[in-house]
């Protein structure tokens, strides 16, 4: 123990000395290491650790997919009446609860917050082992059809929107012209699982009466809403197979005996599927947190290789002061723990530096990825990855102590006093330097022609042009209290007031009473009259100044006019790709479409729009919207910007009942939804760029050694004549070779890959790639030229008689 | 009248640092002819390797002029001074300077590689062996340095310097790191080189050796000494 710390001070005094040596390795060890951890933890998060329910393994998700006559599968949700069906009949759950995800105004506080609201039945609190800060959670009382207006909120609803009043219970909050009454406060340590997307958390949870499904959508068979949810857990030695078998009948039977009578489902199915909670929750991000991970431990491969190098030049420097220490009595295992002093304390700085950099990385993740990436509002240092961080600690201060070691020839160490310390007497052996290299080459080349390979993809996307205009149109919706607090009659009239108060307003150019095209779109079955053919459309109500807002080219035919509007006359526009489906040889204007039991008349053909991030362009159809939708969209005149407050203030004009529900720029959506494709494009030019850099760094570091080490030779070939170019040759063909088998390798994992992920990847694969592997290529030839040239101009550009000097 | 190979006219050479400067060359005047076997020697310091380094254009002068075969070289560029070196200069070196990792045959035929006019294969091939020849090292052309003995490797250097029939040879303590009895081999091999033809200049601590030159230079703090021995030399000029 002793002698142990007494190893630890020599070595310390050592490093001290030589700060530029301590602060690149840890540094450089502990900026990457702390990279993989954080990527690490994130691995184990969401791979491996268990979700935080107590019956995690039994709880799943029940999705209902709705297939068509041809098999193809529609959609993956329920109708309203199913959902209620199979909750009140099915046996296999245990416990089961319905669950409906919305949104809504909290009108009773002052800043008529937005929030996530739930409707749930209260099982699903138990479901789910949901803890209390306070009050309690939903009872008996509050089951399906008791209309007990109650509430819990979040712990981070309570603390934000409510200032932790510890006087919250019993008191209510407005919300949709319902007040609900507060009767709990869910704990801090309540995990959501989010089942409605990721970082998607609810801010209020309310009984499922209150879900803002209207009477109609409650009783048809034939609409569908994704915001619905049948969750359960299971309690029985049956197979996932044979309960999907089971309630398939249940709920497809009843579904298609409700439609029996509408031609369109003839033939069509629902087939049940149970979805685990993990899978429901964690989706495919399980395959970007490997590739993160390979990524990651790629960029701390090459760290390691630089550091690897540092090593050895730090071993040659310290070749006389082992020499002395063997020359008064110290053996070869003497050496190796003064080797591993040194070692094990750098590394031990590292993984301190580590584990502050993995925090930060933790904190960004869950700032920037929270909409992303599932569960990382639940990373922290924790076991694993302490654990991880002192067995790579443990791992790497060995290998660097054995490699540090390995480079001392102990026989050869007296001969070092004898020639009166000339010549350092350590030479890394050419394998060692090649594999340096090779290794460094394979690495960077695969993760720069990857990310590269990313970021031109993700800029294709966001470059992709859309079909239509953004800039200066804002989107609002509102909403109009309680449900049947006003008639149609009233909607409609307030609606063209605040439409006619919109339109005064010195910012605003133009007005139209119509969804963003951003906004969700409705699937309507529609029936081609000519040919019989049903299908499903997505299809959008819009008004007349609709398509001239977004300047959305129109290809034939005419818009909508007001009165088109004003009568609700039966028309439909439709995009090009519906047009070419309904009259592939001719003009679809005049066609017939039959939707929900009317027949619209196709009076106009639009050039097709590219929504951000989407494969392609879908059939789409534009019926006339109706004068009660609560949908706005606003062109406003350059450089003007509308607040929240202004546009509060015009509805509060109109009616205090009327709130504000979303406003938002059209240009700020689309970044929203090319969010992904922004995150991967910088953080994969990052990672091209640090890698870049890192790599130049450790070829750098190699070649310099290994010129270092032929000072003297290349002195004497400059003596004897060698010009400076046939010593830049002589140097770049010595590690041509060792590139050539970089390449090669690189290659080799690329294929590995290729091969490994090809269902992935098919979309990847192409043609294309090889003028990106040419520029990758290109751009480590750049690395390795410089690597080559720079050690070498001290040489080349000074007399021979210095380095021949310098060397003896 | 034998042709004059090098000259040296007012050399000197500074060695410069932060704090201070070192005089190693002062006003050096030295003029050697073709045939000569000059010898330079004197005690550790003053200055006899940085002379055979100027005189090697492996260092620049800081003062004074030099000419090989009468073209001025004191301010080319270095790779102008390779190009001399290549051509018109063998050098030696007290620790044979060889390159392991390439055969015998290879470390002799380097400088060829380096020509401006590009040798073939058999001219090269035809240029080595007969170097080796000169050094009697015929039967180890296939052989790598480290597998020869310290007279051997200096055989092989001196055959290196040779191969480009330089104007002139310089040798920087050729037996420094030899016994004497491979001390004297060599040295044996440079008296029959000039004997040949072979304009030599070496530099050495041992007098016994320099005596075996026909021209004794002495060096003291950076300038020669004039000794009245000296004058009788042919091939030396000197103020």
């Amino acid at each position: 123990m002793k002698h142990s710390s007494y190893q630890l001070k020599q070595a310390w005094a050592g490093l001290s000395v030589r700060k530029g040596f301590l602060v690149t390795v840890v540094s450089t060890l502990g900026i990457t290491l702390g990279a993989l951890l954080c990527i690490l933890t994130l691995a184990y998060v969401v791979i491996v650790k268990p979700l935080p329910y107590s019956n995690q393994n039994n709880l799943y998700q029940l999705n209902a997919n709705l297939f068509n006559d041809k098999k193809e599968m529609m959609a993956a949700s329920f109708t309203y009446p199913s959902l209620i069906h199979l909750y009140e009949n099915q046996s296999v759950f245990q416990q089961s609860a319905l669950v409906h995800y919305g949104e809504g105004v909290i009108s009773s506080l002052p800043t008529q917050p937005r929030v996530k609201s739930t409707f749930v039945t209260p099982d699903w609190f138990k479901l789910v082992d949901s803890k209390i800060e306070m009050g309690r959670l939903f009872e008996e009382s509050e089951n399906k059809e008791t209309f007990n207006p109650v509430a819990i909120l979040t712990y981070s609803t309570w603390k934000n929107t409510f200032g932790a009043d510890s006087n919250i219970l019993d008191k209510t909050i407005l919300i949709s012209g319902t007040n609900f009454r507060v009767v709990g406060v869910l704990s801090q340590s309540f995990i959501e699982p989010e089942l409605n997307g990721v970082g998607i958390k609810t801010d209020i949870f309310l009984p499922w009466d209150y879900n803002p499904t209207n009477e109609q959508v409650r009783n048809s068979w034939g609409q569908i809403d994704q915001n619905r949810r049948f969750v359960g857990m299971l309690d029985t030695d049956l197979s996932n197979n044979q309960i999907e078998q089971s309630l398939t009948p249940l709920v497809s039977d009843k579904w298609q005996e409700n439609v029996a009578g509408v031609e369109f489902f003839s033939g069509w199915y629902i087939e049940m599927e149970l979805l685990p909670f993990k899978k429901a929750i964690l989706g495919d991000s399980q395959n970007s947190v490997l590739l993160l991970l390979a990524g990651m431990i790629g960029l701390v491969l090459i760290a390691c290789a630089n550091i690897t190098n540092l090593f050895m030049s730090r071993t040659a420097e310290q070749h006389r002061q082992l020499a002395i220490q063997a020359a008064v009595g110290a053996n070869k295992s003497h050496l190796f723990y003064t080797l591993l002093a040194q070692s094990g304390l750098l590394v031990f700085l590292s993984i301190i530096v580590a584990l502050f950099v993995a925090n930060a990385g933790f904190w960004v993740l869950q700032h920037y990825l929270e909409q992303r990436m599932p569960r990382v509002d639940e990373l922290a240092i924790n076991a694993v990855t302490l654990g991880a961080a002192l067995l790579i600690a443990l791992l790497l201060g060995l290998f660097f102590a054995r490699l540090s070691t390995s480079l001392v020839n102990y026989r050869a160490l007296n001969s070092v006093l004898q020639s009166s310390g000339k010549g350092t007497g350590i030479q890394v052996s050419q394998n060692v330097r090649k594999l340096l290299v090779v290794s460094q080459v394979a690495i960077v080349t695969v993760l720069i022609f990857v990310n590269l390979g990313l970021a031109r993809d993700s800029l294709k996307i966001i470059n992709t042009p859309m079909g239509f205009e953004t800039e200066n149109i804002t989107s609002l919706t509102v909403s109009f209290g309680a449900s049947g607090e006003f008639s149609e009659e009233e909607i409609a009239a307030m609606l063209a007031e605040l439409k006619s108060k919109f339109k005064d307003l010195p910012q605003v150019d133009s007005v139209s009473q119509s969804l963003a095209p951003f906004g969700f779109l409705g699937m309507y079955a529609q029936t081609i009259q000519a040919t019989q053919e049903r299908m499903v459309v997505e299809t959008r109500p819009v008004d007349n100044a609709y398509f001239s807002m977004l300047n959305q080219p129109l290809i034939e035919g005419d818009f909508f006019t007001q009165s088109d509007v004003q009568d609700r006359n039966l028309l439909l526009i439709v995009n090009d790709v519906y047009a070419d489906k309904i009259a592939p040889q001719g003009s679809a204007l005049g066609s017939k479409i039959e939707m929900g039991n009317s027949e619209y008349t196709i009076s106009g053909v639009v050039k097709g729009i590219q929504m951000p991030a989407a494969a392609d362009i879908p059939m789409r159809a534009y019926p006339v919207s109706r004068v009660t939708r609560t949908w706005f969209m606003l062109k406003l005149k350059p450089q003007q910007r509308l607040s929240r407050e202004q546009v509060v203030s015009v509805l509060e004009e109109v009616n205090g009942r009327i709130d504000l529900m979303e406003l938002g720029s059209l240009d700020n959506q689309k970044v929203q939804l090319l969010f992904t494709q922004y995150t991967t494009a910088i953080t994969s030019v990052v990672l091209a760029v640090l890698t870049f850099f890192m790599a130049s760094i450790g070829l750098f570091g190699v070649v310099n050694y290994t010129t270092q080490m032929r000072r003297f030779e290349l002195g004497t070939r400059l003596a004897i004549g060698a010009k400076r170019a046939d010593l830049i040759g002589l140097i770049v063909k010595d590690n041509a070779g060792a590139v050539g088998i970089g390449v090669i390798v690189s290659v080799l994992i690329l294929l590995g890959l290729s091969i490994g992920f090809s269902e992935s990847l098919s979309s990847y694969i192409t043609l294309q790639l090889i003028p990106l592997f040419v520029s990758t290529l290109m751009l480590i030839g750049i690395i390795v030229l410089y690597a080559c040239y720079w050690p070498l101009r001290p040489i080349i550009n000074a007399p021979p008689i210095y380095s021949l000097r310098n060397s003896e | 009248m034998s042709e004059i190979k090098i000259q040296m006219k007012n050399i000197s050479k500074v060695f410069e640092t932060e704090e201070m400067e070192t005089h190693a060359l002062k006003d050096v005047n030295l003029t050697i002819k073709a045939g000569d076997y000059v010898s330079i020697s004197g005690p550790s310091g003053c200055g006899k390797s940085t002379l055979l380094g100027l005189l090697g254009l492996l260092d620049m002068p800081s003062g004074g002029e030099y000419f090989v075969e009468g073209v001025n070289v004191s301010s080319l560029s270095l790779n102008e001074a390779a190009e001399v070196r290549n051509s018109k200069i063998g050098f030696v070196f007290q620790s044979f300077n060889l390159i392991d990792e390439i055969s015998v045959f290879d470390n002799i035929a380097l400088p060829l590689r380096y020509r401006k006019d590009k040798l073939n294969t058999q001219e090269i091939e035809q240029r080595v062996n007969k170097c080796l020849e000169l050094v009697s090292m015929t039967h180890r052309s296939k052989h790598k340095p480290n597998q020869l003995s310290g007279g051997q490797q200096q055989r092989i250097a001196i055959a290196r310097a040779l191969v480009n029939e330089p104007a002139i040879l310089l040798v920087d303590e050729a037996t420094g790191n030899l016994d004497s009895n491979t001390g004297d081999q060599i040295m044996d091999v440079l008296d029959e080189l000039n004997q040949k033809g072979t304009t030599i200049c070496m530099v050495t601590h041992e007098s016994r050796y320099a005596d075996r030159a026909t021209t004794q230079l002495k060096l003291l703090d950076g300038a020669i000494l004039t000794t009245p021995e000296l004058t009788s030399c042919s091939a030396l000029q000197y103020v």
